[in-house]
């Protein structure tokens, strides 16, 4: 299930989308299918994804396709913004990690960013 | 990927290039060609203010599903039989590496894998001693040595060359094995693959290390012992009735003006002692998606894995780590 607004006062450049992934046993694992990047510790300049090449948000970087975050509607390039409600544009890559791996939740209920409608269109074909 | 500077570059990830032959340049010619190719790509990449340099003959890793989705957009019956392919392979690998796409790539290929992933040398290595080899050929084939060329040239005589390589390839491998970690391993293998003639000469180790192996089996066919299957597919060729046939005829040009046959591939992994295991992405819907070099000792030799698009051109796969370094720098799996 995901909501798709638009944020008022900001161009039409970013979506803000609502992403909740179920995670998928595994053996002993709880799996959520996909990979990120960045991080406060990381160096921002090697992030294809971000526009400005300062930032040093969580972005996810590869989707397993037919995984749990690709069936909940995530998409590479997306940018994490929280997790649960627990801000992640801040955040060490092993912090946010830990955020998304609680053992405790089966389920992540994400708010990412994304650039554009057509972005995603085209990411997602 | 610098697709406008096609014209002078010679690595691509689809299909192979032809290695431009510089054998047959003159010498006047051959010192003149960096200049040439500097030009070349000036003219071709306009844009481009620095010559960029691709020192290295195994490109960093990138995520597969991307190249896959970048590489082969479009619906045609190919690009979605690739791209399921390049799907298959991602369940099992993270990250792919672009290998310098010459005549030699297979055996670039295979070599880079042998020293990115060995956890020990094999005993054939370890119990023999390996420098005496290129003097010890015995039988009909005691001549061929002699006719070896080796890409960099150089004055000392060929089976010098060859036992000087030999010994470098062991001690490389020996390196390797006892690396202190990932990253120590790492830059083992990038003193390897400069594309400078360290790598070269060990890529023709391993084709004399095929020369050797085809003509211990070729003797034992005479002798009427059995031999692995693929023997009788080398030796019925035309081309190859023989082991000096076989050198003459195919590997003497392997890095010059052809590639390695499948029935070469299975010769590389007996002579290695080695299960070459390929994921062929054009045969994704078939049984021959994945296949093993040879197919008769996968579970007591060492695997070690290999993609192509089309049996000419083989790039490497990274193994699926949770978290490592990537194109977009750490990278985690959750």
């Amino acid at each position: 299930m995901s909501q798709t607004f638009h944020i008022p006062g900001q161009p039409i450049t970013a979506y803000v989308q609502r992403i909740e992934i179920k995670k998928l046993r595994e053996g002993s694992n709880l799996i959520l299918g996909f990979s990120i990047g960045g991080g406060i510790d990381q160096d921002p300049g090697q992030n294809p994804f971000s526009e400005d090449k300062t930032d040093k948000g969580i972005y996810v970087t590869r989707v397993t396709p037919g995984g749990p975050a690709e069936d909940a509607g995530l998409i590479m390039g997306d940018k994490i913004m929280q997790v649960n409600g627990w801000d992640m544009t801040m955040v060490t890559h092993d912090q946010a990690r830990k955020k998304l791996t609680k053992k405790s939740e089966d389920v992540v209920r994400l708010l990412v960013t994304r650039k554009s409608l057509e972005d995603a269109v085209r990411k997602s074909m | 990927m610098d697709k406008t500077a096609s014209a002078a570059e010679p690595s691509s990830p689809r299909g192979g290039r032809d290695h431009v032959d510089r054998t047959s340049l003159t010498n006047d010619e051959n010192r003149y060609f960096p200049r040439i190719l500097f030009y070349l790509r000036h003219l071709l990449s306009p844009s481009d203010t620095v010559l960029r340099e691709e020192p290295c003959s195994v490109a960093a890793p990138v995520d597969i599903l991307s190249y896959s989705q970048r590489e082969w957009r479009g619906n045609t019956p190919k690009s979605v039989l690739i791209r399921k392919g390049y799907e298959a392979v991602a369940r099992e690998f993270e990250g792919l590496r672009r290998v310098r796409g010459d005549n030699y790539c297979a055996l670039r290929a295979t070599l880079f894998q042998l020293l990115a992933q060995s956890h020990r040398l094999p005993t054939w290595m370890q119990n023999c001693d390996i420098k005496m080899w290129p003097s010890e050929l015995k039988g009909p084939e005691k001549d061929l040595i002699g006719q070896w060329r080796f890409p960099f040239g150089g004055g000392r005589a060929a089976v010098e060359q060859m036992t000087h390589y030999l010994h470098l390839l062991k001690k490389r491998w020996e390196e390797v094995v006892h690396a202190a970690d990932a990253e120590a391993r790492e830059s083992a293998c990038q003193q390897v693959f400069r594309g400078q003639e360290e790598e070269y000469g060990l890529l023709e180790a391993l084709k004399f290390l095929m020369l050797r192996t085809a003509a211990g089996l070729h003797a034992a066919m005479e002798r009427g012992e059995d031999v692995p299957e693929f023997c009788c597919l080398l030796f019925a060729r035309d081309s190859s009735r023989c082991p000096r046939s076989l050198f003459t005829n195919h590997l003497r040009l392997v890095g010059v003006s052809g590639g390695l046959e499948q029935v070469e591939m299975f010769l590389l992994g007996y002579s290695l002692q080695q299960t070459i295991r390929v994921y062929r992405l054009y045969k994704s819907d078939s049984e021959e998606f994945v296949t093993l070099y040879p197919n008769d000792h996968a579970r007591t030799w060492p695997t070690i894995t290999l993609l192509t698009e089309d049996d000419r051109h083989y790039n490497v796969p990274v193994s699926s780590c949770t978290s490592g370094p990537s194109q977009y720098g750490t990278s985690t799996y959750l």
